[in-house]
């Protein structure tokens, strides 16, 4: 318990920060919905003259910035790489931070087993990230409301699209914390978070150009994107089922890899 | 100079895997250009239509994307965005990692002003930046090849990288000094990077709204309009001066700060 509170504390003021930007990164998108919807209308009649094998190949047979789901899905897909950056910093850094500090040999010199030690450091990344989903869910809901103005949309759907937030948070957290323990040091946190979140990112959004379906299940955003999601109403349960056997995977080869970790002294 | 040379050799990995990670960036957008090829269709009209502020907010612009010159248009912003990338953490790690290691005791004990040191890495830095501009080039310059690239192809390409060093060294720089003003070094890569993002999707969405107009000047990044580049062949002067401006400031403030810094051990 002492650690969980003490590792939750020195997370505040990141999750301060986090749940900050991505406020105003909604409030910026909800500003400019009026505009864009405008312009929807228009681009709607164009584009029906357009044959569909053309619009599929430039994947805009299913973008829909005009109603309101289709435009915050699209809004979305920023939030979820800023909630993903945020989840493998933590990942990262969860273990390695003591390395780095000098201060591992000190808390394992706790009376403690080290899967206590993990599990509450866990427990306390894991409330950190809930804490920003929370206010994510809060601002969107409020976003969403206040630009659509009337105009209806599912809230069954936006639900689901929150929710893969949470999917895309332990993906990173686990992933990265796996990561972290199989390599000898970590050197810089920030780069190599940033490194894996982009680098799911590019394949996600290139991956479709390479003409298989082969990179759609390699990287979660595909498994978890929000204009499917809009589109379809519902998640894509066998992709889902990939980025939930990686989580699994990557939580119990952290626990196997931190009790056997060669902890260098000072 | 052997300062220069230890960052070099120090950074030798990491330059590396970023490159790796650029040409593989580079391949994966000819695949996807190479699907847009196939379908066999003139897009030009089809994309002239397109209302203005929905082309700004999927970086698309009014390229036409079955010609090489205008799929890298499109891939402009993504191939700044990494490079920036690059280039902030680059700049900002250089400086932090010395406290970051526990190395800071060591540099600063060797016999020269903090100054010469900033100097040392710094120009490290920029070397770094050059390789990587230059692999990045490479890349372009290679993928082109089958699809038979015109002047116009290599006058863009060059006004491409251009402007893409340029954004590198303003990030450079602003990297530098939050890694030698922040007294906190563990805080000044997010820090850094948050900035780097704030600025990218602010130059995306002061594209789509007339209200926002008026944050043009604050990102870096729309001082460099790959449209404009495209068709003008060359840099708006107010662009570079404000670039020239970022650099000189960020780099005049972190020696400053620097030399007074308060060291973390």
């Amino acid at each position: 318990m002492t650690i969980f509170i003490h590792e939750l504390k020195m997370k505040l003021r990141s999750v301060l920060v986090w749940s900050f930007s991505i406020t105003a990164l909604l409030i910026l998108f909800a500003s400019i919905f009026g505009t864009v919807a405008e312009e929807m209308d228009l681009l709607n009649e164009v584009l029906a003259n357009y044959p569909p094998e053309l619009l599929a190949a430039f994947g805009w047979d299913n973008m829909d910035m005009g109603t309101v789901l289709g435009f915050f899905a699209f809004a979305f897909s920023f939030i979820q790489i800023m909630i993903s950056i945020q989840a493998a910093n933590y990942g990262y850094s969860l273990v390695s931070v003591e390395e780095r500090e000098l201060t591992a040999d000190f808390l394992l010199a706790k009376p403690l087993p080290r899967r206590k030690i993990l599990t509450s450091k866990l427990l306390a990344a894991l409330a950190a990230l809930w804490i920003t989903f929370a206010v994510l869910c809060i601002v969107s809901v409020i976003a969403v409301n206040g630009y659509a103005e009337g105009r209806s949309y599912d809230g069954g759907t936006l639900a689901k699209v929150l929710s893969s937030v949470l999917f895309l948070q332990l993906f990173f957290l686990m992933g990265g914390l796996a990561v972290s323990l199989l390599l000898k040091k970590v050197p810089s946190v920030i780069s190599i978070s940033l490194g894996t979140v982009f680098g799911m990112y590019v394949l996600a959004a290139f991956g479709s150009g390479m003409g298989e379906d082969t990179v759609d299940y390699l990287t979660p955003f595909k498994h978890f994107e929000a204009t499917e999601i809009v589109r379809t109403g519902q998640f894509d349960l066998p992709k889902i089922s990939i980025s939930i056997a990686v989580i699994v995977i990557a939580a119990i080869a952290s626990y196997l890899l931190y009790q056997r970790r060669d902890i260098p002294t000072v | 100079m052997n300062i220069v040379l230890r960052e070099l050799k120090a950074n030798a990995r990491s330059l590396f895997f970023w490159c790796v990670f650029i040409v593989f960036f580079i391949y994966m957008g000819i695949a996807k250009f190479q699907a847009f090829v196939s379908t066999g269709q003139d897009i030009t009209a089809m994309l002239e239509s397109m209302p203005q502020g929905l082309m700004d907010a999927l970086q698309m612009n009014a390229f036409n994307l079955t010609t090489i010159t205008g799929f890298f248009g499109v891939m402009f912003s993504y191939f700044a965005l990494m490079a920036t990338i690059f280039a902030v953490l680059l700049g900002n790690g250089i400086i932090a990692k010395e406290e970051r290691e526990k190395t800071v005791e060591f540099a600063l004990t060797l016999p020269i002003p903090r100054s010469q040191l900033v100097t040392g890495k710094v120009v490290a830095a920029v070397v770094n930046c050059i390789l990587f501009t230059l692999v990045m080039w490479g890349g372009s310059y290679v993928s082109a090849q089958p699809y038979n690239p015109d002047t116009e192809f290599f006058q863009f390409l060059t006004m491409m990288i251009g402007s893409i060093f340029i954004l590198e060294l303003v990030f450079l720089a602003v990297g530098v000094l939050l890694g030698a003003a922040m007294k906190d070094y563990k805080r000044s890569g997010s820090v850094a990077v948050f900035l780097l993002l704030f600025t990218f999707i602010l130059s995306i969405v002061s594209g789509m709204s007339e209200n926002l107009e008026f944050t043009k000047y604050l990102s870096p990044f729309t001082y460099f309009a790959p449209l404009t580049l495209m068709n003008e062949s060359k840099f708006e002067p107010l662009s570079l001066g404000l670039s020239a401006a970022i650099v000189v400031v960020s780099l005049i403030a972190a020696y400053m700060a620097y030399s007074k810094r308060d060291l973390y051990i």
